[in-house]
């Protein structure tokens, strides 16, 4: 007759191994339909150890079976024709709080195993998303489907100093071709928490916007960015990209932490209306310079982040015999509450612009947008306000496609689908002025997801 | 019968574990090389610091007890913080922490990997320094 002991420690061992058996059976009959070679490899390396793992455990297992069968059979403990087996109560106790800690760190194990199989341990990431309306959310002159872009960007492991970011982007231009832009390349240099330094293209941190979504759709609550905030080559008025050198870093101050940016890079020129960041150089050796001072609160305005910034340049217009020349200074000043609840965003630029060619004279413009968002479960409505008053006699405006001003209105609603995707819905009215004077609604529907 | 007691069990492990997880105590850990307080543990798992004096930060986390992790220590939900690791390596090109699966790969990481940080539940911490207990 089997002892009782040894019935439930078998009944114990079999549960624990079918348990063990079905738990590690799921991902690898998931990773099968995957085909994809490399994760098995590395998925069966990793089952290989687990089950190396058990099989001690389970011999562990074995050989406290072993001593509670021993104990219990020990002369003089019983009565000697029926053995008792039940051991002394502490080391009954000890047995079983072993036996505990062994089912818990095969869970663990087994669970572990199957999630960080689906880790595929690449840090690739990106965005894309899809569009359809009324109009394009960026070429209005179009109605209908649209593709919007596809965002990769790459962050490889280097060493404990050196940092690296490259992101490469597909988007549909308003010629209807597939632009590939080497959105960022930069190699930066991280002395400590307080300073990094980048070399290479990056985004101009000026405002928030900018570098806080930039193509990163899914991650932002809006449809689209600001009009005046757009991509240089999609009828933003602002240097989106700098090629160049930038310090940047934080410090922490009680709740309080103090975030800066120093830049200095290639300055811009406009071709065919549009901003060019000069990648390969340029051709004066002139220098766009900016800064970016921010403060990010803690305690009971945590979440909130207030900050100002300011750049110059000296934009020339290559279009043009001789180029028309401008000296442009930006400033301004932004705010961003950021919570479980609340997302807002408001930021201000001025421009005091010098013409360098052509009529002289500085001019003065203004730009800015504030966005207000509440986030209520699944849902975040947002309404939006935005504005541009770009005065024409500054070479620096008069010279891009949409340098001219406007103001737009929008309501709009964000869904999440899911944690990664979400469906965003934005109903806006637009009207330009200076140049055509065109009013126009859109009713534009947008689904986004990052990967 | 086994079949019946096994599906018993099975249907019931998942909650037990998660009574015995909730009522766990979680130590944040290091390894000996790390000298952190109790006040950088969110900064550093959220990429905010990644340096103590001159020491590269690596934080990992623990599969088996990040839920417990998040809940204590970080006061946030999963998609909440996967979200906060989305934008900052978005932004800044910050990798977000590796994972481990069990409280006993993590300590052996932990234990092997200078500058390594994690969270267990396990009451062993020998080969490490225990920053904090929740």
């Amino acid at each position: 007759m089997q002892p009782p002991t040894n019935i439930r420690s078998n009944g114990t061992r079999n549960w624990v191994a079918a348990l063990v058996v079905l738990t590690l059976a799921h991902p690898v009959a998931s990773h099968g339909a995957t085909a994809d070679a490399d994760r098995l490899t590395v998925l069966e390396k990793k089952l290989d150890q687990s089950l190396q793992m058990i099989r001690d455990l389970s011999a562990r297992v074995h050989e406290l079976e072993a001593q509670v069968a021993q104990q219990g059979t020990q002369p003089g403990r019983g009565s000697g024709e029926v053995p008792n087996y039940a051991p002394p109560a502490v080391a009954k106790a000890d047995t079983t709080q072993r036996l505990e800690a062994v089912e818990q760190t095969v869970t663990q194990l087994t669970a572990g195993a199957a999630q960080r199989a689906e880790d595929p341990g690449l840090p690739l990431h990106g965005f894309a998303d899809v569009g359809v309306g009324n109009h394009n959310a960026t070429f209005p002159e179009y109605k209908l489907a649209d593709v919007g872009s596809l965002d990769f960007f790459l962050t490889p492991r280097l060493g404990a100093h050196t940092r690296a970011l490259f992101e490469l982007n597909f988007e549909v231009g308003d010629d209807g071709s597939v632009d590939v832009d080497l959105e960022r390349a930069q190699i930066g240099y991280q002395f400590a928490d307080s300073a990094t330094i980048w070399l290479g293209r990056f985004h101009t941190p000026y405002g928030y916007y900018n570098t806080a979504f930039h193509h990163g759709q899914q991650i932002a609550t809006s449809l689209r960015r600001p009009r005046f905030l757009q991509f240089e080559d999609q009828g933003g008025v602002l240097p989106a990209h700098t090629v160049g050198a930038w310090l940047t870093g934080s410090k922490r101050a009680g709740d309080q932490r103090v975030t800066y940016d120093l830049y200095v890079g290639n300055s811009q020129r406009i071709t065919d209306g549009t901003l060019d960041m000069n990648n390969p150089g340029n051709t004066h050796g002139t220098t766009i310079v900016g800064g970016n001072l921010g403060l990010l609160l803690g305690g009971a305005l945590d979440g909130l982040k207030v900050g100002v910034h300011a750049f110059t340049t000296r934009i020339e217009d290559q279009d043009r015999v001789p180029f028309i020349l401008a000296r442009v200074r930006a400033y301004g000043a932004y705010a961003a509450y950021d919570t479980d609840r609340w997302e807002h965003i408001a930021e201000l630029y001025f421009f005091d612009d010098y013409n360098l060619s052509g009529q002289p004279g500085t001019h003065r413009s203004e730009a800015g947008f504030a966005q207000f968002g509440y986030r209520a479960g699944s849902f975040t409505p947002y309404a939006r306000y935005e504005r541009a008053a770009l005065q024409q006699g500054d070479n620096f405006f008069a010279a891009q496609t949409l340098g001219s001003s406007y103001f737009r209105e929008a309501l709009g609603v964000r869904f999440d689908v899911d944690l990664k995707s979400a469906l965003k819905l934005e109903l806006a009215h637009t009207h330009d002025g200076d140049r055509d004077f065109a009013t126009y609604d859109e009713a534009l529907l947008q689904y986004a997801i990052r990967f | 019968m086994l079949g019946r007691s096994l599906t018993v069990v099975l249907a019931l492990l998942p909650a037990a574990i998660g009574v015995l997880a909730h009522g766990a105590d979680l130590y944040v850990i290091c390894n000996p090389g790390v000298s952190i307080s109790k006040a950088d543990i969110r900064d550093v798992f959220l990429g905010d610091k990644q340096f103590a004096a001159s020491v590269k930060l690596t934080p990992v986390d623990n599969i088996a007890a990040q839920a417990l992790f998040l809940e204590r220590v970080l006061k946030m939900g999963a998609a909440k913080y996967s979200i906060a690791w989305t934008k900052k390596s978005f932004r800044e090109g910050v990798n977000p922490p590796p994972l481990e699966g069990s409280d006993a790969e993590t300590l052996a990481y932990v234990r092997r990997t200078p500058g390594a940080c994690s969270y267990i539940t396990m009451v062993d911490t020998s080969g490490v320094v225990v920053v904090s207990r929740y």
